[in-house]
């Protein structure tokens, strides 16, 4: 049997990977243009005080300066993403009256060169009033605490609420009810591309902003209205970016300042922080106090739980209103909870923002669903895998309220997962120092929830065929290094019988691409903007297909396809001409009008959450030195459930770099902030896995089908941020006694929790 | 890469060298791989006003290797270079251990074992096996040459003895003692390519079942590398059993002075502290037996 599909399901290299292994991409940093400013940024060195004056005269003076601005010159126009409750917008580009933590934008100058501008930073004086600071969540909701925002009195900005079922019914209920406290710990997302951002001013004041971004549609409404300008007047492109993993997801005040700077001199200006800026100040993952109580019948059925968590924000919400939301949703996730309730808080602390970061909520929540799963396995006496299984939920198991599963292959992975690691057999004949242990993950394929307030479709693409046989595919979808660019000339590829090579794709430009695209964040892009693609080239098709049954005068009963460059009567193969004969064809027969055509999608009737959720799970084996606590990871073993694969090395490629992450987060990274100072501020004292602290890997994908996915896919690769911290954690408890409810693990608490 | 100005020399002599830095007086900077001067540099936790640069120095890369004449190290010779020297890895393995455990590769082929020296990080991951093995510093200055042991030679974190206007030009270290072994161990929480957290440098050198003499250095325990001579004394003139060895390691990490810091708390380097003792130990007595 021919296969199904030409291209789907094939390793196709990345669009961009020759490029930026070579060194030839050219990012944001690598681009000059003539008469070019470097702007730098002055922030605050105190976690919260009041601004009362600033002198700038000094470093205006110095030669060489061409721009000086504070809070005071711009428009004072507060944003954020969640446009839709204007009340969560609390940030301003540049600090006006008060700043909230150290690093804080206070101040921006455009000079000739950095040096320049760095010296003139120097001149600036700020005279602060300190104020009283809190640095974690327990002190931001004692009563005496100071608010950090005037809207939100008791430092809570935001808070989020799932019910349903009786959980107290449900834990009466329960022969076994456990209760557990969970802490989790800030990490940075660590992409190798530190911000960066280039504006060019034209003639008529509009604005040209390069950006490092995972999301110019969202970056270019924002700088909009806080440049108090039109939309459209401000255009945003993406170059090569070297990652982003939802540090690079909203507005941020360098791409404010070197568009306001960029009007204000005439000059193109670039913005480029440093790895110590991205450090000390970037974003990062929430850390979280979890709180969550299960109840188990004595057979391992899952009865109720009860969760509440407080999420440590920082200083701003950032997207953490939306990490708020989506904690709560999957500690409903991946097994059957007939009586649920949750309770988020989302705190503010005079630290750097936490904001979105691959998983989005998941990585904590799950971690402590997890971990308390394999706790209760060993209590109740049931294998930790056996009582998944027992309770995983399957294809077309309701949330409710929430979402119904629409493809589900969780019990397929655990049993794959079990079978290739051999699960039973080691889990009984471990020696003290070796460990097995599992974690899970079910994760989103893009939100749901209108947040942002577009006006626009979700994922919009727009395809032009040629008469050449070549085609035009345009989208706003934003490759980041996860390789959408790559996924989406795929799927256009797959539904035109075309190859790779007869595909040009514009991606990312606000001026040139299809209105619009919410950006690449919550594994949204190849189920959205896939579907939008999808959704054009069937259109590009239906004209094709009726010219070509024109020209052959066939019945109307015929299947048509095109496949392998051909366009052509399905039951008739040589009833048919090339792909570009049918298109110089259709061209005709529209009077010259080139065949274009627009596609969109927009999630609608798909719950509160997601269109699609994926799943899996992943086994560790782990080697404890028993007296240093050093831990040596021996291998990782993931099933997972992505739906239709389309590109298997790219998936491959986003679970390697998924252990990666996941295992930094579980032993070594960590943000050590002491009284809200960030103390690693390079890559030698924030510990990043190396390549060759790397274990090797085994992995099997699940195939399903997703509905609404195009070709059936859905989320690949972040949704396995999540399952290693967990799994990790149950080897080393296997392998030592030590439980940890406390990331990261390191050695010093594995030395103190060890039993003897 | 953005660095605040200052003007770079390249000598071509150690005297050119000597005459440069008296020359320009404060604020001159020698360096020689740069791995750490050009860092710190770019971090601005350096501004010199002149940087004076080693590499174009014919013949100061030198390494030379032998049973009777020692191992003499150029100040320029690279870290990759004595990780790799066969002569070294034979008869100092120790020392190549630790410049092969310094950083990752792109930094060992750029920095120096000198530089790592003068550099005085109390983390420094080729100052303990070098202490352990009497290492001897040649040092050029305005009046001449100088010799001195390493030992001694480092003041506090960064600061050593040597003067302003000098240059340490070589690293001596005398013949490895009969029937003795050298080891050095050291960890960080992630497992390679990392700052060490707790090191330690030993040398054990036997007559018939006893232990004739014990060196042990430790490392990131303290403003400096430390010696331990409590527990040496408890080896010296007597059988190294992996029981004493374990009471020794006890007594050199009661012996540092570790502090808490982001990289490890106190507590955990003294209680690991001991454990990498024993073993760095273990491995130089088995080194020792297999010389015979």
């Amino acid at each position: 049997m021919e296969d199904r599909y030409s291209i789907i399901g094939k390793d196709v290299p990345r669009n961009d990977a020759v490029a930026k292994a070579t060194g030839a991409a050219a990012y944001t940093d690598d681009m000059k243009l003539p008469g070019m400013l470097h702007g730098k940024l002055l922030r605050s060195p105190l976690p919260h005080a009041r601004i009362r004056r600033i002198d700038t005269s000094r470093a205006e003076r110095l030669p060489g300066v061409k721009c000086v601005i504070t809070g005071e010159d711009t428009p004072k126009v507060k944003y954020g993403n969640w446009r839709l409750f204007p009340t969560t917008q609390d940030e301003y580009p540049l600090a006006v009256d008060k700043v909230r933590f150290i690093g804080d934008e206070v101040a921006a100058v455009a000079a000739v060169d950095v040096d320049t501008a760095l010296e003139a930073l120097e001149l600036i004086r700020v005279e602060y009033e300190e104020l009283p600071a809190v640095f974690d969540v327990d002190a931001a909701l004692a009563k005496t605490a100071p608010a950090l925002h005037e809207a939100s009195p008791t430092n809570i900005s935001i808070d989020r609420k799932i019910s349903y079922g009786d959980v107290e019914r449900g834990f009466s209920a329960s022969d076994y009810v456990r209760e557990d406290t969970f802490t989790v710990h800030a990490v940075s997302p660590g992409y190798m591309e530190p911000c960066s951002s280039l504006a060019l001013c034209d003639l008529d004041g509009r604005i040209t902003l390069w950006t490092s971004t995972q999301t110019p549609y969202i970056v270019q409404c924002l700088l909009a209205s806080t440049l108090g300008m039109r939309e459209n007047d401000i255009r945003v492109i993406k170059p090569f970016v070297g990652g982003g993993f939802g540090g690079k997801m909203e507005l941020r005040p360098w791409e404010f300042c070197a568009a306001f700077m960029a009007r204000r001199t005439g000059r193109p200006v670039k913005f480029t922080l440093t790895r110590q800026e991205e450090l000390c100040y970037g974003r990062r993952r929430h850390p979280m106090k979890l709180w969550s109580k299960v109840g188990f019948k004595k057979d391992g059925t899952l009865v109720a739980k009860d969760l509440k968590i407080l999420l440590d924000g920082g200083a701003y919400n950032a997207m953490g209103p939306t990490a708020t939301f989506l904690c709560g949703n999957f500690g409903a996730m991946l097994y059957r909870y007939p009586n649920y309730r949750f309770l988020g808080e989302h705190v503010y602390t005079n630290k750097a923002p936490a904001s979105a970061m691959r998983g989005f909520g998941a990585p904590q929540s799950l971690f402590a669903a997890e971990t308390q799963m394999n706790m209760a396995a060993e209590e109740l006496g049931i294998d930790p895998i056996e009582l998944r299984i027992k309770n995983a939920m399957v294809t077309g198991d309701e949330i409710p309220g929430v979402a119904t599963i629409s493809s589900c292959g969780f019990i397929e992975s655990l049993q794959e997962a079990a079978k290739m690691s051999g699960w039973k057999r080691k889990r009984k004949n471990f020696k003290a120092g070796r460990g097995i242990g599992v974690g899970c993950y079910s994760f989103i394929s893009g939100g749901v929830f209108n947040w942002f307030n577009t006006q626009y479709p979700f994922s919009a693409a727009e395809v032009r065929a040629f008469a050449d046989g070549t085609v035009h595919l345009l989208t706003m979808a934003s490759d980041i290094g996860q390789g959408s660019d790559t996924v989406l000339k795929q799927i256009l590829a797959e539904e035109l019988g075309l190859g790779m090579e007869d595909i040009r794709i514009t991606s990312a430009d606000t001026a040139m691409t299809p209105q619009a695209d919410l950006g690449t964040w919550g594994s949204r892009v190849t189920l959205m903007g896939g579907g939008a693609v999808q959704n054009a080239a069937r259109k590009i098709k239906e004209e094709l297909f009726g010219t070509v049954s024109a020209r052959f005068d066939l019945n109307v009963i015929f299947e048509m396809e095109c496949r392998n460059g051909r366009v052509y009567a399905k039951g008739k193969p040589e009833r048919g001409m090339t792909f570009g004969e049918a298109v110089a064809l259709a061209q005709k027969a529209r009077r010259g009008e080139p065949l274009v055509a627009r596609g969109y999608y927009t999630p609608r009737d798909k719950g509160l959450v997601t269109p699609a959720f994926s799943f899996g799970a992943q086994v560790a084996e782990v080697e404890v030195d028993r007296e240093t606590g050093i831990v040596s990871v021996k291998k990782m073993w993931t099933a997972h459930d992505c739906g239709t694969v389309i590109n298997p090395m790219a998936v491959e490629g986003q679970l390697e770099g998924s252990i990666h992450m996941g295992l930094g987060y579980a032993l070594s990274e960590e943000l050590q902030v002491e009284n809200g100072r960030t103390m690693n501020n390079t890559f030698l004292d924030y510990k990043m896995f190396t390549a060759e602290d790397m274990p090797p890997g085994e992995s099997v994908c699940i195939e399903t089908y997703e509905p609404e996915g195009p070709m059936g896919a859905k989320e690949a690769g972040e949704g396995l941020a999540s399952p290693t911290a967990p799994a990790v954690a149950e080897a080393v408890y296997h392998a030592t006694g030590y439980r940890c409810k406390d990331l990261p693990i390191t050695p010093e608490k594995i030395l103190k929790g060890m039993k003897k | 890469m953005t660095l605040s100005k200052f003007d770079y020399y390249g000598p071509k002599t150690v005297a050119e060298a000597v005459g440069l830095l008296g020359e320009i007086g404060e604020g001159a900077k020698v360096m020689a791989g740069g791995t750490d001067v050009l860092v710190r540099i770019r971090h601005r936790m350096l501004k010199p006003r002149a940087v004076v640069g080693l590499k174009r120095i014919e013949g100061l890369n030198g390494i030379s290797c032998g049973p009777k004449r020692g191992l003499s190290v150029g100040a320029t010779a690279l870290l990759a270079d004595v990780a790799a020297h066969r002569g070294i890895r034979r008869l100092y393995p120790g020392i190549a251990e630790a410049a092969l455990g310094t950083a990752n590769v792109q930094v060992r082929n750029m920095a120096t074992l000198a530089g790592n020296l003068c550099n005085a990080s109390p983390a420094a991951d080729n100052a303990p096996t070098l202490l352990a093995l009497n290492a001897e510093l040649t040092i050029q200055g305005p009046g001449g040459e100088r010799k001195r042991p390493l030992e001694g030679f480092f003041k506090g974190p960064g600061v050593t003895d040597l003067a302003p206007e000098e240059v340490v030009t070589a690293i001596f270290v005398p013949p490895p003692a009969e029937r003795s072994g050298t080891a050095y161990l050291h960890l960080s929480a992630r497992g390679k390519h990392d700052c060490t957290a707790v090191g330690v440098g030993v040398m054990l050198a036997m007559a018939g079942r006893k232990c004739r003499d014990a060196r042990i250095f430790i490392s990131a325990c303290g403003p400096t590398p430390l010696r331990a001579p409590q527990a040496e004394q408890m080896l010296i003139g007597q059988v190294p059993t992996d029981k004493r060895m374990a009471e020794a390691g006890v007594r050199a990490s009661g012996e540092a002075l570790p502090i808490c810091d982001i990289r490890a708390s106190a507590d955990y380097r003294c209680r690991v502290l001991g454990v990498l003792t024993r073993r760095a130990l273990q491995a130089a007595r088995d080194r020792a037996a297999k010389k015979g």
